[in-house]
């Protein structure tokens, strides 16, 4: 009857590990995902602070929510989507000037300095594409999603991402002065 | 594909890799040639978007992770206590409180999960069957005699979970060891299966107690709750026959099933 007490066990092999392979999994989900992450939540909000609280929320919810991730394959996508949801939670009132991007100057040691003064010129341009161009060319750039994946992201049909994604590159390439044979998007 | 779609698609997907596409590029050295600058803007774009990222991004998203899931439960559990105390100004908020499943977790199956997971068996403690007179002793030390013991009980220990008491078993199944807790003290109302942390559970009413289940991987609860069912009812009928001293499990047995209320993971 005094067993009771004497509950506790060590062991090295668990039988009921109920957190450790979960844990295990949300660890390299984190390790796997949070820099493509952070940096497409930068570009959603403009915010070095704002994008990392973002992130951070999007893996708690992760987290949470763990147990709905069936396909590996989709883990990414259903990430971004939570992260997107999170954004439009926090911030769907409040548009994101293009002043409020913030940090264009993050020093790449390897880059020169020309190439820094281009790297800082093309965020800006970037910066103030409208979000309805920047965030399908985000997710591509960024995610490495096709044009069918934006759609469904976006909700759009994959013809206007098509155009808007075309759209993009033509604003950017303006904005830096770029005519278009040079970028080889249509000298036709 | 012509010139003319090829720039288009080039336009809007520089990194396509259709076959009309791929095929087009190898055809037409004027496009191959465009394909090629648009790669060297792609670059530059890829280069800007690269921002750089926080230090130690990863490691403060896992401290917050492992902080909330440490710290989660003790939050609920003091949600759950606030909504106990409206009972006084409420009555109907009391009802709806007590049998408030805490973070997809009913109240008992939770106190046996906390137990579990300060009480961790060992592989090594559950190489093969336990003699089944210590399942039947054990049993026995909680006031409920069992006429036979399921095969396969691997482990077997008289613990507390909260303020009840238990029998802990862990039965190895094909799809994992399943760590089955009998509370000896509290008889739940209604079968409810549950989920939560990637773990999978049942708690059901059986004898004067309550039988729960957990198992990390998707288990056939019903044949684990047939078999204790099983034993159960055949221990009423043969105390009842051998010594005259109910055991609890005063009606027939009930029929097996799944179809308890499934509450998904928070």
């Amino acid at each position: 009857m005094k067993q009771d007490v004497d509950c506790k066990e060590t062991a090295t092999t668990p039988v009921y590990p109920p957190m450790s392979s979960r844990q295990n999994q949300f660890e390299a989900l984190v390790r796997g995902h949070s820099t493509d992450l952070y940096r497409y939540a930068y570009w959603l909000c403009g915010q070095d602070a704002l994008a990392q609280d973002l992130v951070q929320d999007t893996f708690l919810r992760a987290w949470r929510a763990l147990d709905k991730l069936r396909e590996v394959g989709a883990v990414k996508a259903w990430l971004i989507t939570i992260l997107r949801r999170e954004h439009a939670r926090l911030f769907e009132r409040k548009s994101m000037p293009a002043d409020d991007i913030d940090d264009f100057d993050l020093p790449d040691p390897q880059a020169t300095p020309e190439r820094r003064t281009e790297e800082s010129a093309l965020r800006q341009a970037i910066a103030r594409l409208e979000p309805k161009y920047r965030d399908p060319l985000v997710l591509q750039v960024l995610g490495g999603f096709s044009c069918s994946e934006i759609a469904a992201q976006l909700g759009l049909g994959e013809a206007a991402v098509m155009t808007q994604l075309f759209r993009a590159r033509q604003k950017l390439k303006g904005q830096l002065g770029l005519d278009d044979q040079a970028a080889g998007v249509s000298e036709l | 594909m012509n010139c003319l779609e090829f720039r288009r698609r080039l336009g809007s997907e520089p990194a396509c890799s259709s076959e009309d596409f791929v095929a087009h590029r190898s055809e037409c050295a004027h496009c191959a040639a465009a394909h090629a600058r648009a790669e060297e803007f792609e670059s530059r774009i890829r280069a800007a978007f690269n921002v750089a990222v926080p230090a130690n991004l990863a490691d403060r998203i896992l401290l917050a992770q492992t902080t909330e899931a440490r710290h989660g439960g003790r939050g609920r559990r003091r949600g759950f206590a606030a909504l106990v105390l409206a009972a006084a100004a409420s009555i109907v908020i009391a009802v709806v409180a007590v049998n408030r499943p805490r973070s997809g977790v009913p109240e008992l199956a939770a106190m046996v999960v906390d137990h579990l997971q300060e009480h961790v068996v060992g592989a090594d403690k559950t190489g093969g069957p336990v003699p089944k007179q210590d399942v039947m002793d054990a049993f026995a030390a909680r006031g409920v005699s069992l006429a036979s013991v399921p095969d396969g009980v691997n482990y077997v220990h008289k613990c507390p979970a909260g303020p009840y008491s238990t029998v802990h078993m862990v039965m190895p199944e094909r799809s994992g060891p399943v760590s089955v807790v009998y509370v000896a003290d509290k008889r739940i109302a209604d079968q409810v299966d549950f989920s939560r942390d990637g773990m999978r559970g049942r708690q059901l009413p059986l004898g004067k107690g309550s039988l729960v289940m957990v198992a990390s991987a998707d288990t056939d609860f019903d044949a684990i709750e047939r078999v204790w069912k099983s034993a159960m009812g055949e221990a009423v009928a043969m105390s009842g026959s051998r010594d005259g001293v109910a055991t609890g499990f005063a009606g027939p047995v009930q029929q097996s099933g799944s179809s308890g209320a499934v509450l998904a993971a928070p």
